[in-house]
Parts: C-alpha cells; structure tokens; sequence
C-alpha cells in the first residue's frame, strides 16, 4: 500500500454505477491508500463537499484530493457542479484537484475545462492504471 | 422669305381666301399656286371641318397672336386627290396694308403619326407593364399590363404623377431619385439593391422589378419603365430558403446524433470490455471452460462494437472542421504508398502511380481516401497472382477523374452498388477483417468534393474505383 501526501480521498463524480464500480476496483489494484467516495450526479458532489443534505452532519470526511468528474450527468452535469465549485469559500476547496473523466474528444469540451475554468487536468475514458499514476505522480508526489 | 422657307406655308386673309402659297405647300398639297390663289381656305380641309372652320378663322382674327392652331386637338388636311392626312399647323399674323393676314407653316405628321402609332403597339403587346413617364414625372402612356398590374383604369393614369404607384415612404424622395436618373438618363434596372414595391389601386403593395429606359420622342425627353410583378418570384425563393434552411437543420440533428449516439455507446461498451478484462484476470480459477468461451464471445462481441462505433463516428466526422487547399495528388498517393510499405511489402505488390494533378482539394480527407483504395487492391487481391495496382488521372471537362485499378478478386455485378453503403461487407469475418467502412468513406469524401465514386469490376480479374473531382 502506497499514501501520498495530502490525498486522503478520492470522489468519483459520475451517474454510471458500472464506472464508478471498475474505478473503484482500478484505484484499490493501483494500491493506493485512499479512500474513495461516489457520487452520483454534481448536486449529490456538491454536498459531500459541504456536508449537507444527505452528508449533513458528516463532519468528519475526508476531504477529497482528487475529483474525477464526468460531463454528461442528470440534475447537474459536469459543467453546472464546475460553476457551483467555484462559488464555494476556498477553506471548502482548498487543494482539490479536479480533474475531467469524460469520452467526449469533443474540442469544445476539452477547451471549456482547461480555458473557461482551467480544470488541472482532461482525461478520456477509460480511467487506466497509467492515468492514475500519471495525474497523483504530478499532483502529489510526495509518498509517506 | 415665304418661299425661301423649307415648310410648306399657306398665307390666308380674314375673309378665308388663299392669298398666296410657297412651293412646298404646292407640293404637300399637289395643287399648282395659280389653282389656290384667291380659293377658300377650305378646299384644304376634309370635309367634316369645313362647316365650323369660318367661326374658328373669325375667333383667331379678333385676337391674331403666335400660336399653335388646335391644341390638344388632331388636324387634319385634304390634298387634291383627296387624301386625308395628319398635321401640325403654326399661326403667325401678318399686317399688310390690305389688312392683316395670317401665315399658316404646315407640317406633315403622318410619318411621326405612324411611329407614335407602331410605339404604342409595341408597348401595349408588351407582356411587362409599360408606363411612359415626362421629365416632370407625369405618366404620358400606359398599356393594358399596367391597368392589370396597377388594378387602374388607363384615363386614372394618364396625367398623374407616377408617384401615385410608390408605396410609402419611398413615395416622399422619389422625385428626388427621378430627377437623379435625368441627370444621368441611361437604361439601367431601378433600386439595385433594394426591393422595390408598387402601390396598386386598391392599396396593397406587390414587389416588383423595374427597367428604366431614357427615350426621345417628339424631340421631348421622356422614360420607359418597364414594370415586373415578382410576387411569385419571391414566395418561391422564400419557399426554397425555407426549405433549404429545414435540409440544413435537419442535416444538423443528423450529425449531432450520429456523434452523440456514437458517443454514449462508447462508454458501456468500455464498461464491458473492462468487466470481462477483470473475469478472465482475477477469477479465472473460478470459470470452467464452457464459461471462458462465452465470456471471450462477449469480449469479441464488445470489441467489434467498439470498431463499429468508432467507424461511424470518424463517418460523421469527416469533411468536418477541414477547408480546400491546393493538393499535390502526386505528393499524396507517394505518401500513402509509403505509409502501407509494410503491406505492401508482405503481399509483394507492384504500385504503379502515374501523373497525378495537383488540385484544389480536403487534402487530409484525399489522404483516406486513398490509403483506402488502395489498401483494399492489396487486401482483396487474387491468391492465384501478386497484386498489381495503377493509379492514374486524366483530365475531363469540368475536372478530374482518377482511376484506381488492381488485378484482384472482383467484385461481382449484383454487388457493386452496395459496397460503397456504410457497414455493407460481402465476406465473412473469417475469410477477410473489417467492418465495411472504407468505400463508405471514400463516397462520402468524394460527395465533400461535389464529386462522384463508382467501379467497374469483373470477378477473377480485378476491379477499377473510379473517382470523379470536380475543378473549383
């Protein structure tokens, strides 16, 4: 078991169950240890990061280091939860690193994330052991 | 000075009598001077005018001045075989120590009559509305088109201004723009540029286009407008444009749901693939034979799936985003060629390119287009000979039609239109990899050039994809 500095959690934004499963069972193989959080659409993300609605009282989450988070998604989509994101104070957001997890090569897309909202990083689907190790080796690359 | 003047004058006394002619009246008139002198002036006139011409001669007399005779009036005169004919009369007073005189110019008009006459014909068969308009803007002449078009009756046009036809707003400046086109009167068509709009009687307006036309009659300046109702016109290109602008949105929402749909499928598609990668990887021990089969069915299932998506997707894709540019075809073909080395390599086979031209063209889309055709020469090849392929160009009337020919396997008759229809395939999986994309492909960059793909095939003996790329 690998832990890096700073990434105690992981939340996989994302309204497929099967991907959320497989990222899940990536993450556990790539032998990282953190924890992983699931939510299913940028409404539910949101409050996991605020410790409302169905996470109030929650206080004591990890807070997360790392967001995967998907476009196309019911309720609030990709780009919603972005703009929400960012009305967030910053003690809620300190330090987080979101990164898209889309397969959408669509070039407007991938200029939306890293122009309009400079998102740190764009992956395509599928989420791979290389990809994993790529984007925590670049954005905690201190192992304890 | 009455005989020296190239009209004809006839000279004439309070009494009516003629006192005295010039030759050219002698002339106009066929009479000798001596048959005249001393006659009543009304042996020049036909037969109806006579009764009523002593009061007009006695009227002129108690106020003889310079003046046209009969305005507004035609006259005639009689010559002495009798014929009748159209004039121009001047009259001028002359006093003389026997009284005073008036000297009358006559000019002959049945020429001028004649041409007015043929004028107006040509104008009322018009298939246009014609309106004849003076400097002043009043309208001299219409025909019957215009009475339709207009919905007035000729004698509640004739007179008016022609503003009485503008519509609106243009109805204020528009002698503004008439007095313009006199400054400068040549044939051109009115409003370039603007839509223009008649006002009918009964105060609807309809679009029309209008010919102005400078003419000289008479001497006087005038124009000729000819008039076209275009309502039809325009609900037909309005009915175009609308349709056009249906295909275009419609073509549109295709793209968009090609790509989406191709999209989406992606994604549970990867699912799969990734779950089966975890059976066969983690819980091997716990399948049985039987299960593995199935489970490596489903894998190749998803896997050729993923191809097939990932063929339509780049369909849609294509053209998209890419603009003509001048292509060296030569250049293209070499690369390709280049590019398939390996292939080319294992099957032995021999490439001949001829000249090529060098054209306006999606350079990248010509690229496929190519390494298509010509990967499936050397992938459809014979098993009894080493392939050959030729690629030549000649030059056809509006552009340029490319020949791509191997010794191959053929394609049969019955066949030939439907290979070039997205995933048709005519072999088994086993016998030959794909998905049935490539000619589709290679129609579709063909129809991005406004272009046109075909092939001319003999089983057992090979095939030609013959391509057609229109100039810019």
């Amino acid at each position: 078991m690998k832990k890096f500095k700073g990434l105690d959690c992981i939340l996989l934004v994302d309204d497929d169950e099967v991907t959320n499963y497989l990222n899940k069972v990536l993450i556990k193989k790539s032998g990282i240890d953190v924890h992983v959080e699931v939510a299913l659409n940028g409404e539910i993300a949101l409050e996991y990061l605020t410790s409302t609605g169905k996470y109030s009282g929650n206080n004591g989450f990890p807070k997360p280091g790392l967001i995967f988070l998907d476009i196309n998604m019911p309720r609030m989509n990709g780009w919603e939860f972005v703009e929400e994101y960012s009305k967030l104070d910053s003690n809620k957001k300190a330090d987080i690193v979101i990164a898209m997890l889309t397969s959408s090569n669509n070039d407007d897309d991938v200029n939306t994330a890293l122009e309009k909202y400079e998102l740190p990083a764009y992956l395509y689907k599928p989420l791979t052991l290389e990809k994993l190790e790529e984007i925590i080796s670049k954005f905690y690359p201190v192992e304890v | 000075m009455v005989e020296a003047s190239p009209i004809s004058l006839v000279l004439v006394n309070s009494y009516g009598k003629i006192a005295y002619l010039n030759s050219y009246a002698e002339k106009l008139f066929l009479y000798n001077k001596n048959e005249l002198i001393g006659r009543d002036l009304s042996i020049l006139l036909p037969q109806k005018y006579r009764s009523h011409h002593p009061d007009l001669l006695k009227d002129y007399f108690t106020n003889p001045v310079t003046r046209q005779m009969g305005e507004n009036r035609d006259l005639y005169a009689l010559k002495k075989d009798n014929v009748e004919f159209p004039v121009e009369i001047g009259l001028n007073p002359i006093v003389t120590v026997e009284g005073t005189l008036v000297l009358a110019a006559i000019i002959d008009i049945t020429e001028r009559k004649k041409a007015n006459e043929q004028f107006r014909l040509v104008v009322e068969s018009a298939p246009n509305a014609m309106i004849l308009a003076d400097y002043s803007g009043t309208i001299v002449m219409i025909n019957k088109q215009t009475e339709i078009l207009f919905g007035y009756e000729r004698d509640e046009l004739v007179g008016q201004k022609v503003e009485l036809l503008v519509p609106g707003t243009v109805k204020r400046y528009h002698p503004q723009l008439r007095d313009k086109f006199y400054t400068k009167p040549q044939a051109r068509p009115m409003g370039v540029g603007r839509d223009l709009f008649g006002l009918r009687k009964d105060g609807t307006e309809i679009p029309i286009e209008i010919g102005l036309n400078p003419l000289e009659k008479n001497e006087s300046q005038f124009v000729l407008a000819s008039i076209i109702d275009i309502t039809e016109r325009k609900k037909n290109e309005e009915a175009i444009r609308l349709y056009t602008k249906r295909i275009e949105a419609k073509n549109k929402e295709l793209e968009q749901f090609s790509f989406i749909a191709s999209h989406d499928l992606r994604e549970p598609l990867n699912s799969i693939t990734s779950l089966i990668d975890l059976l066969l990887e983690e819980d091997a021990g716990k399948v049985d034979a039987e299960m593995l089969k199935r489970l490596d069915y489903i894998a190749k299932s998803s896997s050729r799936m993923k191809d097939l998506v990932k063929g339509l997707l780049d369909y849609a894709r294509l053209g998209k985003n890419s603009e003509f540019g001048i292509v060296d075809f030569n250049e293209v073909a070499a690369i390709v060629v280049n590019d398939l080395e390996l292939l080319v390599k294992n099957s032995e086979a021999e490439i001949n390119v001829k000249r090529l031209p060098v054209m306006a063209a999606l350079e990248v889309e010509v690229h496929s287009l190519f390494q298509n055709l010509i990967s499936n020469a050397i992938k459809y090849s014979s098993k009894y000979r080493k392939p050959k392929i030729e690629i030549s160009a000649q030059k056809v009337e509006s552009g340029w039609e490319f020949a791509v020919s191997d010794n191959g396997i053929g394609i049969p008759k019955s066949q030939q239109e439907k290979i070039f229809v997205i995933f048709q395939r005519l072999h088994g999986r086993n016998e030959y990899e794909g998905i049935g994309v490539g000619l589709a492909h290679c129609r579709k960059i063909v129809e991005l050039h406004d272009g046109k793909i075909w092939v001319e095939s003999e089983p057992e003996k090979g095939s030609t994809f013959y391509f057609f790329i229109p100039l810019k």
